[in-house]
Order: structure tokens, then C-alpha cells, then sequence
């Protein structure tokens, strides 16, 4: 029996569409909600029904509760299904939803309010016996103030908004002299992003890689964690490439997260699904609690493929109230995954954002692939949203596997219209530091100068060899020789006496 | 030596202003400061494939039936025009690639958060002129010359486009 009969996915592109492959498979009805950006989007068409919600900007369409509310009753959906980003971690739409008398799928408002902020998590995070960072779990009011306590728990430190998400606002201190500067600029940052000036310091990991865990949890109070993920490949706090499991970690300390993870979700009374992201440190073998999304991750696939569950589905049937179908003992970790984030991004530029038709679109297939797209040919990728259109997830029996099937689908993954950030991948799973796992946080920014040397000459041999061929016009394909069909004549006999009288030769 | 002049634009709204020159099978191509010699190794085994070396390295260069360029069966091209450029005598070519001096573009699209210098200001090659926000990061335009700011064609909070005229140094 499906939990529900109908279920309204109040989001867009890629991740609208993998919930919608679950809502299909339980055999549920699946109810999309578009923007005027999104009006031939695909996920628009994969919908059994579509809303229109409003204008292109996010905070007219996207985050606008009320007209997501609407369409939901009016579609006569009973649950709908936050994806991540937009309004999935919104506590005022968990109850708006929750009061329409439909079911949020994710944790209740109430849930939600126990962890407003970042420091918040951080404080409760210590009550559970979590690790965290040393600081102190209050907002630094001046300079001064700051200084004080940044000698005092000793530099690298990290400057965080409060309010803050996505790694907007946090700046690494190294010494005293960069402190003053830096906490101007992430209170400006923290400010215009959130409406929020609050930062606090923590102590800055050494070495640091990002390791999340999976926390599952029922309404009855069972906890399970489907393990850990890395996802330490990023520029400016954004992920980029995630893994799972983590090549940094141990058992013993796969073991001591994975503990720490399940009594956090107690403190709080968690449920559905989490993720609890650490920085982890493998010089002194430390993890320091970072905080809880409260959502499907945009990496949750990879957990999958170790695992073997389908965790948005599990998901919708957490929310409808049913119990964890398994227990930790029954989880177990096969072979490896990696998914890279396929970005409409300019590597070479900074990473802007790129806007554009996709005029060209080939999707890797094949064994050990995965292709979460929210694309195809012809699809606009609109400048309002998350670059984000397309995610390719690959698995192997081991990491070493993994990376192999990585390349050869990254080679064979081809997206015109838009630039994106697949030629870098595929730089980046050729460097030996990859390969070997030893990476840190700071691994894009500190080789993204070698990485754009390399593109930009991949781009002048591609335009060197063109130009060549220009030259020699070679650039226009040859006429292909097409197979003619073979003319069936009706009479055969007709044939013969068109030969006949063509024959040059007189017979009578 | 004469080269051939033509300026290229991508499907990605990339233009190149590229110089070539034919010698029998090897081509010289320019694109900005770097200079390529290519070599054509003739027709591939494959229909619509042809074979170039680049430092010893070959390459194998398909036409897909829209146009689109592939590149070893990996890296793919999609041009949107050649157009081929007078070149005039005495004009130096190495002008006409590296664009106007003393004008700074933005490489981006985003929003001016900080100006850092004034009109009749002296700057030195890398002094940071000014900032611009794009997806929530400043990125800071350095000066690619020494000179004085002849003028500032930006305001603080005002959005600009990749390739807009920032700033004149002369």
C-alpha cells in the first residue's frame, strides 16, 4: 500500500525529478510546481500534473509558501516533498504544510525549531556528547572580543554567520593581523545574505576534510546511520565531488561518528532523514561537529549505491509514520561511489554561473553509472536558480574502480549550450593526490592554478586543430553516401523490355 | 610573414581573435601570447576523421553531422562562426589579438561591491582596483599595467556584465 495517494514535490530540476522516480515507483501520483523560467522544463513534463507558481525569481515561485499551499490543495496532493535548497529547511513551511492538513515529508516544524542556527547545533551538539570544535557558543560581539578569544583557543581560527548556510560568511584566520579585516567582511557577507550579523569563532581543523554521516530515524525513537559520506572536494565551501565511503577514516572512528550521530538524533527527537556534516582532521584524528541538514542531501545518492537503500523513498515512508524497516546490523558498506556535480559553472572564469540552451546533450551509460539530470537537448538552464543540472554518480567494486568508470563517463558525458565543470572532473581524477585520498578542503583552491593552465591549453589545441581544419576545409562534413533504396519494379517483365529497347543492338 | 587573420566565437559566447599561417603540412596558429604548430597527418580510418600531431601528440578530429568537433572520442568543440579579418600592411597582428590596452574588463558577471581607486589615481601593475560580487564570492580586479586612472566608467552597487568596460588606465 503507498503511504499516500498523491505527493507534491516543491522543487525543480534534477532533485524534483529523482523524487518524482520514487512517487512513480511507489505507485503514487506525482504533482510538479513550475516557475515562468521552468514552463518546459523536464521536470515540468516527467510530472503526472504541473502548477504554475509564479514569476521566475526563486522568492516569488520557489520559496512562495502560500502559492506552493494552493497548488498542493488544489491538485488534492497529501504530502509534499521539499527536495533540498529552496523551502526544505524552512520550519514556517513544515507548519504551513503541516496546518493545510498535508503531510511535510521531512521533520516537523517543532523538530526543526530545536536548531535555528549553526550555534544553536553546536550547543546541543556538545550536550549529546558530540565532538566539536573548541569556542565558545556565543555570538563575538567587536574585534576586541574576538582577538581575546582567538588567542585564547589558538589560531587557525574560523569566522562563521550564525545564521548562516551553504558557506556564505566563513573565513579561516591564520593570525591576528587578518582578523580585523576578516571579521568585517563576514559580518557584510553574513549580513546581506541572511539579514544576520552574528559570527562566532571556532578553532579551524588541520588539514580538514568534510565527512558527513547519514542519520535515519523513525518517529518512535530508532536511529540508524547509513554510514559516511566525504565530501571534501570543494571551492569556496561549495561541494563538488562526494564520496562514500570515506577513504580518511578507520572502523573505530566510522564507528564513534556513527554513535555520536544516533544520540544527537535523540537529544532532538529527529526524524526522517539527516545529515550530520563533521570536518575531520587526519593529522590529530579529530572530528569536529559542524552542523544538521535536515533534508535529502544533493549527495545521498552515493549512499545509496553503498548501501543499497532507497533513502527517498524510505523517507516518504518515515514521514507517513512507519518504522525503520532495518536495524544498524543489518547495514553493510559494498564496494565505492563517487558523484560528481555536474554545474552550468565557467571553471576557467571563476566559476560563474552560465545561463543558456542545451544544444548538444550526451548522457553516459553503461556499467556501473548513474545519471541524475534535470536536463536534455534543447532543455534552458534559467540564471534564477542553482546552477546545479545534472548529477553523474559512478560505482565500482573498489575507489580505484570507481575512479576508472568516473573517467571513462565523464569522457563520454558531452553537454553543448552551457559550460560546465566536466573537463575539470576529469583533471581532477587524474591527479595522483586524488587518487591517493590525502586531499584537504583547500584542494580547488590551492591547484585551481594548475587546473586552468591545463584547460585553457585543452582549449587552444581544440581551436589549434580547428583553425587547421578551416584552413584545409575539412570543416564541412563530406556528403554521406546515402544507401539507396533498391526500386522494386512491379512487373518484372517491364524491366526486360526497357533493356531490350535500349540495347544498342538490332536483333530482327 | 603574412599571416591569415580570423576571429573565432564558440558556441559559448568565447571569441578568439586567431592568426595562422600555412607552411605545407604544418600550420602555425596564434591564439593571444601562445603559439601552436600543427601538423596534418591526413585522413583518419574512420569517415569524417582526420589525424594532427601537436608536440608529438596526435589527435583525431571527428565532424558530427551538426558541426560539433570531437576530439579523441573525449573533448568536444562547437564553433558558431569563423570570420576572417582584413589584415592591413603595417598593421601588426599581435595588436590586433591582444585588444585595446589600458582598458579593464570584467571577467564576470555580477554586481561592483568596493572601488578602491579614484579618477587621476597612479596604480601599479596588481594593485587591487576594484571588487565585484558574483554568486556570493568578491572577487578582486587587479591593474594588468602601471598608469593613471583616466577614468572610472563603473559606480559602487551597479551590475556588470563579463566583457564591460571597468576602468581606463592609461
Amino acid at each position: 500500500m503507498p503511504p499516500f495517494s498523491k505527493v507534491l514535490v516543491a522543487n525543480r530540476g534534477e532533485i524534483a525529478i529523482r523524487v518524482m522516480k520514487a512517487i512513480k515507483e511507489m505507485g503514487m501520483k506525482a504533482v510538479a510546481v513550475y516557475s515562468d523560467a521552468d514552463k518546459y522544463a523536464p521536470h515540468v513534463k516527467y510530472a503526472d500534473e504541473a502548477y504554475w507558481i509564479g514569476p521566475p525569481p526563486a522568492l516569488e515561485s520557489y520559496l512562495n509558501i502560500e502559492r506552493i499551499i494552493d497548488a498542493a490543495l488544489k491538485a488534492h496532493a497529501d504530502a509534499i516533498h521539499p527536495g533540498y535548497g529552496f523551502l526544505s529547511e524552512n520550519p514556517k513551511f513544515a507548519e504551513a504544510v503541516e496546518k493545510a492538513g498535508i503531510t511535510f515529508i521531512g521533520p516537523s516544524a517543532e523538530v526543526m525549531n530545536k536548531i535555528k542556527d549553526k550555534l544553536e547545533g553546536k550547543m546541543i551538539a556538545r550536550k549529546a556528547g558530540v565532538p566539536t570544535s573548541p569556542g565558545p557558543l556565543k555570538p563575538i560581539e567587536s574585534v576586541d572580543e574576538a582577538l581575546k578569544v582567538a588567542e585564547e583557543i589558538g589560531y587557525p581560527v574560523m569566522l562563521k554567520a550564525a545564521g548562516g548556510g551553504a558557506g556564505v560568511g566563513i573565513i579561516r584566520v591564520d593570525n591576528p593581523n587578518e582578523l580585523a579585516e576578516a571579521f568585517e567582511k563576514s559580518k557584510r557577507l553574513s549580513y546581506s545574505a541572511f539579514g544576520r550579523a552574528e559570527i562566532y569563532i571556532e578553532k579551524a581543523a588541520i588539514k580538514p576534510k568534510h565527512i558527513e554521516t547519514q542519520l535515519i530515524g523513525d518517529k518512535y525513537g530508532n536511529y540508524v546511520v547509513a554510514f559516511e559520506r566525504e565530501c571534501t572536494i570543494q571551492r569556496r565551501n561549495q561541494k563538488l565531488i562526494e564520496e562514500a565511503p570515506s577513504p580518511s577514516i578507520n572502523w573505530e572512528e566510522r564507528k564513534e561518528i556513527i554513535e555520536a550521530s544516533i544520540r544527537f538524533g535523540k537529544e532532538i527527537s529527529y526524524f526522517t532523514l539527516g545529515t550530520m556534516e563533521f570536518v575531520f582532521s587526519p593529522v590529530t584524528r579529530e572530528f569536529y561537529f559542524l552542523e544538521i541538514n535536515k533534508r535529502v542531501q544533493v549527495e545521498h545518492t552515493v549512499t545509496e549505491l553503498i548501501t543499497g537503500i532507497d533513502l527517498v523513498k524510505l523517507q516518504i515512508r518515515l514521514a507517513a509514520g512507519e518504522y525503520l524497516p532495518f536495524s544498524q546490523e543489518d547495514l553493510k558498506i559494498r564496494g565505492h561511489a563517487i558523484q560528481f556535480r555536474i554545474n552550468a559553472e565557467d571553471p576557467l572564469n571563476n566559476f560563474t554561473p552560465q545561463s543558456g540552451y542545451i544544444t548538444y546533450y550526451k548522457e553516459p551509460t553503461g556499467p556501473g553509472i548513474r545519471v541524475d539530470s534535470g536536463v536534455e537537448l534543447g532543455t534552458w538552464v534559467p540564471p534564477y536558480y542553482d546552477p546545479l543540472i545534472s548529477k553523474l554518480i559512478v560505482y565500482g567494486q573498489s575507489r580505484d574502480y570507481a575512479i576508472q568508470v568516473g573517467l571513462r563517463a565523464l569522457n563520454d558525458y558531452k553537454i553543448g549550450g552551457v559550460k560546465t565543470t566536466i573537463p575539470l572532473y576529469k583533471l581532477i581524477l587524474q591527479d595522483p593526490e586524488f587518487w591517493e585520498g590525502t586531499f584537504t578542503t583547500a584542494y580547488i583552491s590551492e591547484k585551481m592554478d594548475y587546473f586552468m593552465t591545463k584547460l585553457r591549453e585543452e582549449e587552444e589545441r581544440k581551436l589549434a586543430i580547428a583553425i587547421s581544419m578551416y584552413n584545409r576545409g575539412l570543416l564541412k562534413r563530406k556528403k554521406e553516401e546515402t544507401q539507396k533504396p533498391v526500386v522494386k519494379n512491379k512487373n518484372n517483365w517491364k524491366t526486360y523490355g526497357i533493356t531490350l529497347q535500349s540495347s544498342p543492338r538490332v536483333l530482327w | 610573414m603574412v599571416m591569415k587573420l580570423v576571429r573565432v566565437q564558440t558556441e559559448l559566447g568565447d571569441t578568439y581573435i586567431i592568426a595562422y599561417d600555412q607552411k605545407g603540412e604544418i600550420d602555425t596558429v596564434k591564439i593571444g601570447e601562445k603559439e601552436l604548430k600543427v601538423k596534418y597527418l591526413g585522413n583518419g580510418t574512420r569517415e569524417n576523421e582526420y589525424l594532427f600531431e601537436i608536440n608529438g601528440e596526435i589527435y583525431s578530429a571527428f565532424i558530427e553531422p551538426d558541426g560539433t568537433l570531437i576530439f579523441n572520442n573525449k573533448e568536444f568543440l562547437r564553433l558558431d562562426r569563423i570570420i576572417e579579418l582584413p589584415v592591413k600592411e603595417g598593421e601588426r597582428v599581435e595588436e590586433l589579438i591582444r585588444g585595446k590596452e589600458g582598458e579593464v574588463v570584467s571577467p564576470l558577471f555580477g554586481r561592483v561591491v568596493k572601488i578602491r581607486v579614484k579618477e587621476g589615481e597612479a596604480v601599479n601593475k596588481g594593485q587591487p582596483l576594484l571588487s565585484i560580487e558574483a554568486m556570493k564570492a568578491e572577487t578582486v580586479i587587479s591593474s594588468p599595467i602601471s598608469g593613471i586612472v583616466q577614468k572610472i566608467m563603473v559606480k559602487e552597487g551597479q551590475g556588470v556584465k563579463k566583457g564591460d568596460v571597468l576602468i581606463i588606465i592609461k
